[in-house]
């Protein structure tokens, strides 16, 4: 670390005898000859007054599954509409007014305001509207007001989330040196989520959703000729409508999300000295939780004062000390200082064993992380660049099972772009992580296994390869391909060849995209890729099982565009699309012999078929065709009654067709 | 999904276009064409520092480049916008971002400042014209960010010569990003991701592609800040709190994507298992997926729900 810093302070001050760099900013333009009243611009085509253009769409969907509307924004059946706009408006004194709007009428779809006059003042409003459906979840138990009620009839419902967010902006620039801003953000979430409870059993239930988040952002900018400087205010508060769940036999057995508030104060700047640039940064925060506590034996609190303060610190400078060299780092401090009060509160066990009770604190978490990194760019040869860098991190936490872990990665990076036709970039990197001794903690848990090292705080060595290449043989063609190999091993224990937790991961695939431009009128594209994360764990239940966990991803695609009917007027196009993810899952538990676990992938086939037609310069008609297959099964998920034991939301799985016929007609300004 | 895809191969094109448009540009015989990065920098250093600039402005270059639309579409957006004192028209005209013209309109034997991935000028030269007006706290980061580390040059983004820039529409801006981060554009097609891949969500509402002074480029000073911007259920404190949700919203989750149910970098109970692993309980032996309340249904958070945080005086087990 103090090796670090010095290398960093050396770079620094070496920084100050940099050479200029070229800098063609107008700021910098050698104005001395011209005579600017002699300019003329009477070759330019100063645009109408009004630009851009509105579209209204009309369609029909058929789905058997509202899954199918997050990809057609909208799960409606039948008779779906919408509106979109995309307008400009500029008047002869400067000002600009822009309206942006996708799928007005939808469930999904947002519209954007902007106004103002450059360099003097901006308003900005935006409404978005986020929906996404999850599954449909059966159930039993009926809400209303907190209560769960059981019923003999069964309750069908959408797990969909549906976010409405607005916000108001406001820019003024008092003078070419202050700038002023704030800007308002609301956004209201509304319906139902998975969520499980334990009376005694685990039941999962579709617990509501009614919540809000308010934001608000204030700041003053000052600039000088090399300088700027960033003083803001950032706060957000969150409500939740929802209280404790109960069920009529067990009364807040389900804790509500807690409202909660978040405050930060925080100074950025810039300095810029010829080819040396630093950045700085300094961020206090506050975050606040102090809501009222369920009412329960052995809770000696009516609300609980939690707290915690934070604070981010960081100076970054870069250099260009030649035209060929670079150099650069960072030091960054950020600290978590959880303030909350302290209190033993009785934890009931939770399966039902009342004998069990025992009384334990509430943690209070502290973090505290330190990082530095340096970096440097020399051009060896016209067309080849050689990068490299040194990162190191040190997280202390106040709890659990290391006290301290230290990462030291070192980096490379060649680009070679010597040749006309084609480009490659390698780049390599390999850290170790270590730390302090690594003991189970009494803080967090008596029970927690000795021999386990939890995957974020083990010693870890990560190696990283990546090749990529641009292929660019015509202007017609180029040809994509990345390559990427990850490995991260879990240091064994000295002397002990039994490790519990994760032993090793690796993610590998690569990347492979074409574009073509056959003619003015003829466009196509492709692309493939597939990666593999493939990993090792162990566990111990008497005795040592082991699980291999190999996950898989394939994505293809293709399209066309054809411009060149009717006299230009009609675009035929066609695209398509594949993607499929795949969980499997073996267990090895030694005595009792190898399983598999059983399905657990997706795949997705989209389709698109359109054309578009030009009935005049300002009116265009499109009729769009759309496909959705969707497959997922998750052999987890089980009947609601298919485990003794356990309520579960039956089975979320999908299996639909969905068709979208979409005809719009744009009126173009 | 559809609709992106096709956005992205205009995007990749138009670049692919914009290359060959500028080969057409500076014609096979231009002088300047056989001159090194370094040599052209240098070359037009020095033209920028005579400031020989052009006797009429606007019109000096027209002259010879009205007929190319490329060109022309300049004054279809804000850049070309002459009764806006912030725009470069109404400076120094087309010469505010491409230099003096000097002796270029004699015959093209001097070059001017050009941008995109077909010039040999050094991205660093061409992105000093930008930041000469483009100086605000969005780009405040630019110089440490990797972004310019890689020498990404703006005009690789950004598009002046045209009436709408896409890296500044909502609906396109994904498309600017993924032309590049290809693997980040599987990522959107995965089992699970953020909504990226319909652009209800875009890449720029966590990451600034500018820089920023926390890693990964994200727009708040820490990454959980920037997942509680809208997740701000998450954010607590609770009165019982998981060390590594604290730490770190990344170390269960991707939020590009995963093959995963929920963004999970693993599935549960796998996932859980690699840092639980209490005898008979955390470690227990789940053979099969559906058999048990361990490995059926909502797994290891069938009873450990609470599992960002619990409320609850009794939750320290994220039960309740």
């Amino acid at each position: 670390m103090r090796f670090s810093l010095n290398l960093l302070t050396l770079a620094l001050l070496s920084a100050t005898g940099a050479v200029t760099a070229a800098d063609f900013g107008i700021q910098h333009a050698n104005t001395a000859k011209v005579k600017q009243a002699a300019y003329q611009c009477k070759q330019c085509k100063i645009p109408a007054v009004h630009t851009g253009s509105v579209t209204a769409s009309l369609g029909y969907v058929d789905s058997s599954d509202s899954h199918a509307g997050n990809a057609f924004g909208t799960n409606d059946e039948g008779v779906v509409a919408g509106v979109d706009a995309n307008v400009s408006y500029l008047n002869a004194e400067g000002y600009r007014s822009q309206l942006q709007a996708h799928q007005l009428g939808m469930d999904n779809g947002f519209v954007s305001a902007r106004s103002g006059k450059i360099g003097e003042y901006k308003v900005e409003l935006d409404y978005r509207n986020i929906t996404t459906w999850q599954d449909e979840a059966q159930t039993q138990l009926w809400h209303h007001g907190g209560m769960l009620t059981p019923s003999e009839s069964v309750r069908f419902v959408d797990l969909k989330l549906e976010r409405q967010q607005a916000g108001l902006g406001f820019e003024y620039q008092i003078n070419e040196d202050l700038n002023t801003y704030v800007r308002y953000d609301r956004e209201d979430k509304t319906g139902s989520k998975s969520a499980s409870l334990m009376s005694p059993r685990p039941i999962n239930f579709a617990q509501p959703v009614d919540e809000s988040t308010d934001k608000l952002s204030a700041g003053v900018v000052l600039s000088g000729a090399n300088w700027m400087t960033d003083i803001s205010y950032h706060g957000s508060q969150y409500k939740n409508n929802i209280n404790h769940m109960s069920l009529p036999y067990a009364y807040d057995v389900y804790a509500a999300t807690p409202d909660n508030q978040a405050h930060q104060l925080a100074v950025a700047g810039q300095y810029r000295l010829d080819a040396t640039v630093l950045n700085g940064r300094v961020v206090a925060g506050r975050m606040i939780q102090d809501d009222n506590l369920i009412q329960v034996a052995g809770n000696p609190l009516q609300n609980w004062d939690g707290q915690v303060d934070t604070l981010d610190a960081k100076l970054a400078a870069t250099s260009m000390l030649t035209p060929r060299l670079r150099v650069g780092g960072s030091v960054d401090y950020s600290k978590r200082d959880n303030d909350s009060s302290v209190y033993e509160f009785m934890q009931p066990r939770l399966s039902y064993d009342p004998l069990s009770n025992s009384f334990k604190q509430n943690t209070v978490l502290d973090i505290e992380r330190q990082t530095v990194k340096l970096n440097t760019a020399y051009r060896l040869a016209q067309g080849y660049r050689l990068q490299a860098g040194y990162d190191y991190k040190q997280v202390e936490r106040s709890y659990g099972e290391r006290e301290q872990t230290r990462d030291n990665t070192l980096w490379a990076e060649l680009d070679i772009r010597k040749f006309d036709t084609v480009r490659f970039e390698i780049k390599a990197s390999h850290g170790i992580r270590g730390g302090s001794a690594y003991e189970a903690s009494e803080l967090t848990s008596s029970e927690e296994q000795s021999l386990l090292r939890k995957f974020n705080l083990a010693d870890r060595n990560r190696t990283e390869l990546e090749l990529g290449t641009q292929y660019t043989p015509a202007n017609w063609m180029s040809l994509d391909l990345t390559v990427h190999y990850a490995i991260d091993s879990f240091d064994e224990r000295k002397g002990d060849d039994t490790v519990l937790g994760l032993h090793e991961s690796r993610d590998y695939g690569y990347d492979l995209n074409l574009n073509l431009f056959l003619s003015d009128n003829l466009t196509a594209y492709g692309f493939a890729g597939q990666q593999w994360i493939d990993s090792e764990q162990a566990g111990d239940q008497a005795n040592i099982w082991y699980a291999d966990i190999n996950d898989s991803f394939i994505n293809l695609g293709a399209g066309v565009a054809y411009s060149g009917l009717l006299d230009d007027r009609l675009t035929v196009g066609a695209d398509y699309l594949f993607a499929n993810s795949n969980g499997e899952t073996l267990v090895d538990a030694n005595l009792t012999g190898s399983t598999s676990y059983g399905d657990y992938y997706s795949f997705n086939h989209s389709v698109e078929l359109y054309g578009e037609y030009a009935l005049s310069e300002s009116m265009q008609l499109k009729l769009a065709y759309q496909y959705e297959r969707f497959y997922d099964t998750d052999a987890s998920e089980v009947g609601v009654d298919a485990i003794t034991g356990l309520t579960t939301l039956g089975l979320g799985n999908h299996n639909y067709n969905a068709h979208q016929l979409m005809l719009s007609f744009s009126y173009i300004l | 999904m559809i609709e992106r895809v096709k956005r992205g191969l205009k995007i990749s094109l138009s670049a692919l276009f914009a290359m060959g448009l500028s080969m057409a540009f500076s014609v096979s015989a231009a002088p300047w064409d056989k001159l090194t990065g370094e040599e052209l920098e240098q070359q037009l250093t020095q033209k920028f520092a005579e400031g020989k600039y052009s006797p009429k402005g606007a019109d000096s270059c027209l002259m010879c480049h009205k007929r190319n639309e490329k060109v022309m579409d300049l004054f279809k957006g804000v850049h070309g916008a002459t009764n806006s004192s912030a725009s470069p028209m109404a400076q120094l005209q087309c010469e505010s971002c491409h230099g003096p013209m000097g002796k270029h309109n004699r015959g093209g034997k001097e070059p001017m400042i050009t941008f995109g991935r077909d010039t040999k000028l050094p991205a660093q030269s061409q992105n000093s014209v930008c930041l000469g007006c483009h100086n605000d706290p969005q780009q405040m980061a630019w110089h440490n960010s990797t972004h310019n580390l890689e020498e990404i040059a703006c005009a690789d983004c950004h598009q002046i010569h045209a009436a709408e820039d896409p890296a500044l529409n909502p609906l396109k801006v994904n498309d600017t990003c993924v032309s590049c981060h290809t693997q980040e554009k599987a990522d959107m097609h995965k089992r699970s991701s953020h909504p990226l891949k319909w652009d209800q969500m875009t890449c720029t509402d966590c990451h600034n592609p500018h820089g920023s002074m926390t890693e990964s480029a994200l727009v708040k000073p820490s990454l959980n800040d920037t997942c509680y911007e809208c997740h701000a259920d998450k954010r607590g404190p609770f009165l019982f709190e998981h060390a590594p949700v604290v730490e770190n919203c990344a170390n269960c989750h991707n939020a590009h994507g995963s093959v995963n149910e929920d963004l999970l970098d693993k599935r549960v109970p796998q996932l859980c298992q690699q840092c639980h692993a209490d005898d008979g309980h955390g470690a227990r032996v789940v053979p099969q997926d559906g058999m048990s309340s361990f490995g059926g249904g909502k797994s290891c958070l069938n009873c450990h729900n609470q599992i960002h945080g619990s409320n609850h005086p009794g939750g320290s087990l994220f039960g309740r």
